[in-house]
């Protein structure tokens, strides 16, 4: 199985104090697999996937090590370089659909801008790519939508929008961090059928969670997180069937605990 | 968005009568008699029997509510009364005087502008570099100087040391600059402040994140996202600043002896003339209300969501 993401020796400081945050972090994501990373709140999950994405502020945090990408290391890029990788090879799906569309541009705006980035085509075949996207996830009144400001919209279709607009310009690998936890049980379990299928187009993932049962439905490997490191990694099933850390023993344990829950 | 207008509109009559009834209330409690001040200009030794015969005639011996709605119901007319100092209807006079101010004060706008928008995107794109350290003290000085001083300071430096200006001077362009300047240095220096600190608030909102993560350029994500969303508390803060300068050009105006509505309220205060302290604070009331509502239908125009959030109530 040949890597499309080799992540090596990640190190994430604080810059005012040095501290470290994420520590020696290295794992690599398959072509066309599902990557979940798990780990409690503050493990380091969301900086690592933002530091992979280059997305974190420099003036708070040291960035050190490797990610290799299809030959190059995404750390080392040029701000000019990273753009052009950033929503055309590598998208993101955002943890809070209602915060990350600008409040105050139109849904169909913001689609066309992001093709217009990447791809040199007019705003008329940008708008129809975009439209015919947003039917593949099976939204209605697509150009309804197109015309709307987000806040009009509900959540699981403003999720909905964001995986469309993650799938546009076929990436080769998509990250969600949390992409499902501000949704509700019935829109989760759509959204992570998506998932689903965007594997089956090839495509990998890599989903940060702290529920085992997303995990379960979808992911193929998990690196487990406890304060910025990793500390168990294995297939889904080799983690499930024999944890070998008290940590990730805790966490399933909880998880069953939850399922008791909503069945009693 | 018409109900939005319509109950805005209620609330700013009741502001409108409350300014005029306290201009009225402070007025009264002064120690000067109008009247008697109107006599003694008038009249070479005055006698206590002119003077109160003058009183009834002006109507200031009624009650002070009954001077007051007397007052509302004609200046509803459209009729602001006589001034006692020129003899001219206090309307005509307002009329006369505001061009000028409304020059300064268009001026002023210009200024903060052109002004304000470049450097406080600069200062929070390279923020914390030199030039917003530089931007930094100087806004701060703009803050806290008062008005007079800092027009005195301007002719000093520019119409006495360095006679690029002169120090009395009205009538053409060269003129309106130092005032102008005065009256804008401390709204442009507070809207730099604010605009500044917007724009640092939006950078860190999860929609710019979002933005980079689609590979949106840098230059885009300022001008089209950061920006856009900084503009509407910007524009309300523009719309009031109006009013405000129209409302506070008296002290610029003396400064550079500047014939507006501003000099004209502070004589008429000296010269106790009511009925031209009323229209004045009437019309500048008036203006200054308007103003702010504007800068709300504006901010509702940009942002459909605040119509949403605060238009039901
Ligand atoms: N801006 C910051 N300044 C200082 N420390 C920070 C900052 N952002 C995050 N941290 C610290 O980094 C650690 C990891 O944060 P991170 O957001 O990656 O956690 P997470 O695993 O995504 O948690 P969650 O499940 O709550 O999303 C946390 O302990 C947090 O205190
Ligand atoms: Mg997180």
């Amino acid at each position: 199985m040949s890597n499309l993401l080799e992540i090596r020796e990640l190190n994430i400081t604080l810059v005012e104090n040095q501290r470290p945050i994420v520590k020696n972090v290295s794992f690599n994501v398959g072509k066309g697999r599902i990557l979940g990373i798990i780990g409690e709140s503050g493990s380091g999950k969301t900086l690592t996937s933002k530091a992979i994405m280059r997305l974190l502020n420099e003036k708070i945090f040291t960035v050190k090590g490797q990610v290799e990408f299809r030959g190059n290391n995404l750390l080392q890029m040029s701000e000019r370089e990273i753009e052009g990788v950033m929503g055309k090879d590598i998208s993101m799906i955002m943890q809070n659909p209602m915060t990350a569309f600008d409040p105050m541009m139109k849904i169909g705006k913001q689609i066309i801008e992001t093709v217009k980035a990447h791809l040199p085509l007019s705003k008329k075949q940008a708008y129809d790519m975009g439209v015919q996207q947003l039917k593949k996830m099976n939204l209605n009144r697509v150009s309804e939508i197109m015309n709307s400001y987000p806040h009009t919209l509900s959540g699981g279709m403003l999720q909905r929008i964001m995986i469309a607009i993650a799938l546009l310009l076929e990436p080769r690998i998509i990250i969600a961090d949390e992409a499902t936890t501000a949704l509700d049980v019935s829109t989760q379990s759509i959204i992570l059928d998506e998932f689903k299928k965007i594997q089956d187009k090839g495509i990998s993932l890599i989903v940060v969670t702290h529920d085992f049962g997303v995990i379960a439905k979808v992911a193929n490997d998990v690196i487990v997180m406890k304060d910025g490191e990793i500390i168990e990694d294995g297939t889904v099933h080799e983690i499930f069937y024999n944890p070998k850390t008290e940590y990730t023993k805790e966490l399933l344990k909880a998880r069953l605990l939850a399922d008791e829950v909503s069945y009693a | 968005m018409l109900r939005y207008i319509s109950n805005r509109l209620i609330g700013l009559i009741i502001v409108l009568i409350g300014v005029t009834v306290l201009t009225f209330i402070f007025s009264n409690i002064s120690t000067v008699d109008p009247a008697e001040a109107f006599a003694r200009r008038n009249i070479l030794n005055p006698t206590p029997m002119q003077i109160e015969e003058l009183r009834e005639e002006m109507g200031l011996n009624l009650p002070v509510y009954r001077q007051y709605f007397h007052w509302m119901g004609e200046s509803m007319k459209g009729n602001l009364g006589i001034s006692l100092l020129t003899k001219n209807p206090v309307s005509a006079d307002i009329a006369k005087k505001m061009p000028a101010t409304l020059s300064i004060v268009g001026m002023a706008f210009f200024w903060i502008v052109v002004i304000t928008l470049p450097i406080s995107i600069l200062s929070a794109v390279k923020q914390n570099g030199v030039f917003d350290h530089v931007a930094r003290v100087i806004t701060i000085f703009g803050i806290s100087m008062p008005n007079f001083w800092l027009g005195f300071i301007m002719l000093i430096a520019f119409a006495v040391v360095v006679p690029i200006f002169n120090v009395v001077d009205y009538g053409n362009f060269k003129s309106i600059i130092l005032p102008s300047l005065t009256l804008a240095i401390p709204v442009i220096s507070s809207s730099i402040r604010l605009f500044r600190a917007t724009i640092l608030l939006n950078m860190n909102k999860d929609f710019v994140t979002y933005a980079k993560a689609r590979g949106i350029s840098k230059t885009n994500i300022i001008w089209k996202h950061i920006l856009k969303n900084s503009l509407p508390p910007m524009i309300t803060l523009m719309c009031q600043n109006l009013g405000y300068m129209i409302a506070g050009s008296a002290i610029v105006e003396s400064v550079f002896s500047w014939p507006g509505i501003g000099s004209h309220l502070v004589e008429a205060i000296v010269g106790r003339d009511l009925p031209t302290i009323n229209g004045c604070v009437l019309v500048i009331a008036v203006i200054f209300v308007l103003s702010n509502l504007f800068a709300d239908v504006v901010n509702i125009m940009l942002n459909p969501k605040i119509l949403n959030e605060q238009g039901e109530f």
